[in-house]
């Protein structure tokens, strides 16, 4: 569905991604893992096309996306949930989800969508007033999911959606993943949070100072003794039970 | 006396207001100040006055005209002036924005000749009493047609989709693209907007004063954008209140201080607020 | 004719001056000033007023001049340089509508009718009166101005400086006092200015407010842009091609601003290093990405 081919990305002159090639097919998890600073967020604006690529190919369903700006790639059917969750701070809950949808067609349909979103997250129905930054982090990332999903998106992307959030929050939030994944929706899910990620993840790549350096199913990386001894040793909190 | 200089600065203020609100949401969503907005409102107050002129014309569709002339004036000149400088230091769109409003105004000029034009129709305007008061109905419909306008704009923005786009353009530009909107078409429907706005100002100006000339713009362009910092750039009910008291304390001033400095009176309170409150009344977008 | 060149030189001097300063702040401080003329006009009355009612001697009235445009600098920028740049185009803007109205009020000013009968220099016994002799005093105060200007450029100082107009923050964390350099830079910029307007009216011995409105604002702006912003020697070009330009298209007069105005937009979009400077200071490279 999603297919990078020796993509090379970088601000100015400074290179980041130095050729990555990774595939999401659908209805797959798949988790892209690696420190601070390996080019996970990059990967994902380079997708996206906020920051188009210097070399190799992105493919999105038989598309290429190289050229494309970042609202025609949306209009295809990739959403994304940034890194640090980005939310519309003075714009209220509900006004964020509507903008999820804002590309689509239905827009009748994105209102009941919204509806279902609600019941399904009351948090945000209860809050759908409130300005959006005024939610606490979890809350801001349960609707930065929500504004994705009004996208309706074919794939859905996020950005290390544990970052910053206390373990309670961190099981809800991968709670959501966990059922969106047993209702079919593929995702790409970037995280430094390797242990969380390779429970709900098929398959992962390992990225490292903009190469990916491993890859293979989520059961291989977590017996990885590289794995292991960088993502998940000692020091790693359990927060996944 | 003292109502009736209140009536007239709040007259005049709802006018700022409308210009001031141009330059607040231009620099909402592209962070910079569009320094031809007021011969956007000269722009606006030429063609409904030169419509009306050749007598063919009724009122309300002259005003649209100048509503909509000034609105596509506001959208070229951010094709031309700004777009292609997006990306450069701030210095440089600002410059050009400059470049833009002597052009305008040096091209009415050529144009149209440097005197005043009476505006084409005579109405006729009554004074009424309204609790006690002494009210022009002219003053009155500006007052009314002004706050009409602002309540629709407040409506846009507030209630529907492109106006929340916008607000989400000016929020977080790149995570507004994530949602499917396109923010060039965004920041054009912004300087429509906003410019259909001063267009709205300059043909009740015109109205007001009964004259429209090239250099028209420039005085009220510079006290609009004192009301929109004194509101708080970027903050849409702060551009309002900062053009009313604006137009208010302008008034009484010329009348209890001296009628001399009335242009300067503007000015000063600018000075004043970006010593005592650089942020505005109302917070700001602005740093 | 030759009185006619005499003249032109003259003006040339003074805009050199004027375009170099303008330059400073918008090169150096990254910041526009559309109220030059205002400084130029106040240090062409307080230049004059010192000369026709204490009867100074122009060095010293000139002295005065720069001290009192340098002041007006310095209260305008002390609350405005802090903010973003669109701001001090604005309050200078301001500014400038507000001196002409000052200008145009007073009395000691003399009103529109402005103020007649300044004398010209004396030194030593000798009088500049002669277009010639004045058209030194102006070269020297030129290279005085372009000197000092260059030696201000080349400091550390200077060097802070551009630090500042590419990259405030990172100015600022560096530990460089950015406001205050702004300021400094911003009321040095204005007693130049001040010094212009001070020859200025020595010069042609009556002013009145039309000289120093709006309209010779931008033409100095313009003098800038055209040179290329941050660049000393296109600046004294710039000001050179507009001060004898527009005497070689007198048939274009009534297109003048026109022509400015697309000349400000459209040097920008294609040439925004400037047409006359060498353009290594180019605030566009810098500032992108
Ligand atoms: N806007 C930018 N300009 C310049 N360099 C950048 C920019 N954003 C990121 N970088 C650099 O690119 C490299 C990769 O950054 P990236 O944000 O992709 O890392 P990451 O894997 O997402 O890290 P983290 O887990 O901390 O979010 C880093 O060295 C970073 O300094
Ligand atoms: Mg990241």
């Amino acid at each position: 569905m999603l297919t990078l081919k020796s993509v090379q990305a970088g601000y100015g002159r400074l290179p980041v991604l130095k050729g990555i090639s990774l595939h999401v097919r659908p209805g797959e998890v798949v988790t892209l893992i690696g420190g601070n600073g390996a080019g996970k967020t990059t990967t994902l604006q380079a997708i996206c096309g906020l920051l188009p690529p210097r070399k190799g190919l992105i493919e999105f369903a038989g598309q290429e996306l190289n050229r494309l700006s970042p609202e025609r790639i949306v209009a295809l059917g990739l959403a994304l949930v940034p890194e640090g969750r980005r939310v519309f701070r003075t714009l209220s809950v509900s006004a964020n989800l509507e903008l999820g949808a804002f590309h689509r067609q239905d827009q009748k349909q994105a209102r009941r969508d919204l509806g279902e979103l609600q019941e399904r997250f009351p948090i945000l129905k209860e809050r759908s007033r409130q300005p959006a930054g005024t939610l606490s982090g979890g809350e801001q990332q349960i609707l930065a999911i929500g504004r994705a999903l009004m996208a309706r998106p074919r794939l859905l992307m996020l950005d290390e959606p544990s970052m910053g959030l206390a373990p309670r929050m961190v099981t809800q939030v991968y709670e959501i993943l966990k059922e969106l994944k047993e209702a079919g929706t593929t995702i790409l899910l970037v995280e430094q949070n390797a242990r969380a990620a390779l429970k709900v993840a098929d398959r992962g790549y390992v990225l490292e100072t903009g190469r990916i350096i491993l890859d293979g199913t989520a059961a291989e990386l977590k017996e990885d003794p590289e794995v292991q001894r960088a993502y998940l040793g000692k020091g790693y909190r359990e927060v996944w039970e | 006396m003292f109502l009736q200089q209140l009536l007239n600065g709040l007259t005049t203020g709802s006018v700022y207001a409308l210009i001031a609100l141009g330059y607040t949401m231009i620099y909402g969503i592209l962070g910079l100040i569009n320094f031809a907005q007021g011969e956007i409102y000269m722009c606006g107050a030429f063609v409904a006055v030169l419509l009306l002129a050749t007598g063919k014309v009724n009122f309300y569709l002259a005003f649209a005209a100048g509503m909509v002339a000034a609105a596509l004036l506001g959208v070229a000149l951010e094709r031309v002036a700004f777009r292609p400088l997006r990306g450069a230091h701030p210095l440089v769109p600002l410059i050009s924005a400059i470049g833009a409003s002597i052009f305008l105004q040096s091209l009415a000029l050529l144009l149209f000749g440097p005197n005043d034009r009476p505006f084409p129709i005579q109405f006729t305007f009554s004074t009424i009493t309204v609790a006690g008061l002494p009210l022009s109905t002219l003053q009155g419909a500006i007052l009314a047609a002004a706050l009409g306008l602002m309540g629709l704009l407040m409506v846009f923005v507030r209630y529907t989709r492109y106006g929340k786009a916008i607000v989400a353009c000016a929020l977080d530009r790149d995570t507004a693209r994530l949602m499917g909107i396109n923010v060039d078409r965004m920041v054009a429907l912004t300087f429509f907007i906003g410019s259909a706005l001063s267009g709205a100002a300059g043909v009740m100006m015109a109205i007001y004063y009964n004259a429209t000339y090239p250099r028209m713009g420039l005085l009220p362009g510079l006290k609009a954008f004192s009301a929109a910092i004194l509101g708080g750039v970027g903050n849409i009910p702060g551009a309002i209140l900062g053009g009313l008291l604006l137009g208010v304390a302008e008034s009484l001033g010329a009348a209890y201080v001296s009628s001399g400095y009335k242009d300067a009176i503007a000015f000063a309170i600018l000075i004043g607020v970006l010593l005592l409150r650089p942020q505005g009344i109302l917070k700001g977008r602005g740093d | 004719m030759a009185a006619y060149l005499l003249h032109l030189a003259i003006l040339a001097g003074i805009y050199i001056i004027l375009a170099v300063s303008l330059n400073l702040i918008i090169g150096y401080a990254g910041q526009v000033s559309l109220g030059h003329a205002a400084f130029y006009g106040i240090g062409a009355y307080a230049s004059a007023l010192a000369a026709l009612h204490w009867h100074f001697p122009f060095p010293l009235a000139a002295l005065g001049a720069m001290l009192v445009t340098g002041g007006c600098g310095l209260a305008l920028g002390l609350p405005t340089l802090r903010l973003k740049e669109d701001y001090l185009a604005i309050v200078t803007l301001g500014f400038g509508v507000i001196v002409d109205l000052v200008f145009l009020n007073l009395e000691v000013t003399g009103g529109p009718d402005g103020l007649v009968g300044i004398p010209s220099p004396r030194l030593l016994g000798l009088s500049f009166r002669p277009q010639p002799l004045y058209l030194l005093l102006v070269i020297l105060a030129v290279f005085l101005v372009l000197g000092f200007t260059y030696l201000l450029v080349r400091s550390y100082h200077g060097r802070a400086l551009r630090a500042i107009r590419d990259h405030e923050t990172t100015a600022q964390v560096m530990g460089i006092n950015t406001p205050a350099y702004k300021i400094v830079i911003f009321s040095l910029a204005a007693a130049l200015a001040g010094l212009a307007g001070s020859l200025y009216a020595h010069y042609i011995t009556f002013i009145n407010p039309e000289s120093f409105g709006l309209h010779t604002s931008i033409l100095i702006l313009c003098m800038v842009v055209l040179g290329g912003m941050g660049s000393i020697i296109g600046s004294v070009l710039g000001a050179i091609a507009l001060a004898v330009l527009p005497e070689m298209l007198r048939q274009f007069q009534a297109y003048q601003d026109l022509i400015y105005g697309a000349l400000l937009v459209a040097l920008l979009i294609w040439r925004p290093e400037g047409l006359l400077g060498r353009g290594k200071l180019s605030l566009k490279f810098l500032t992108r990405g």
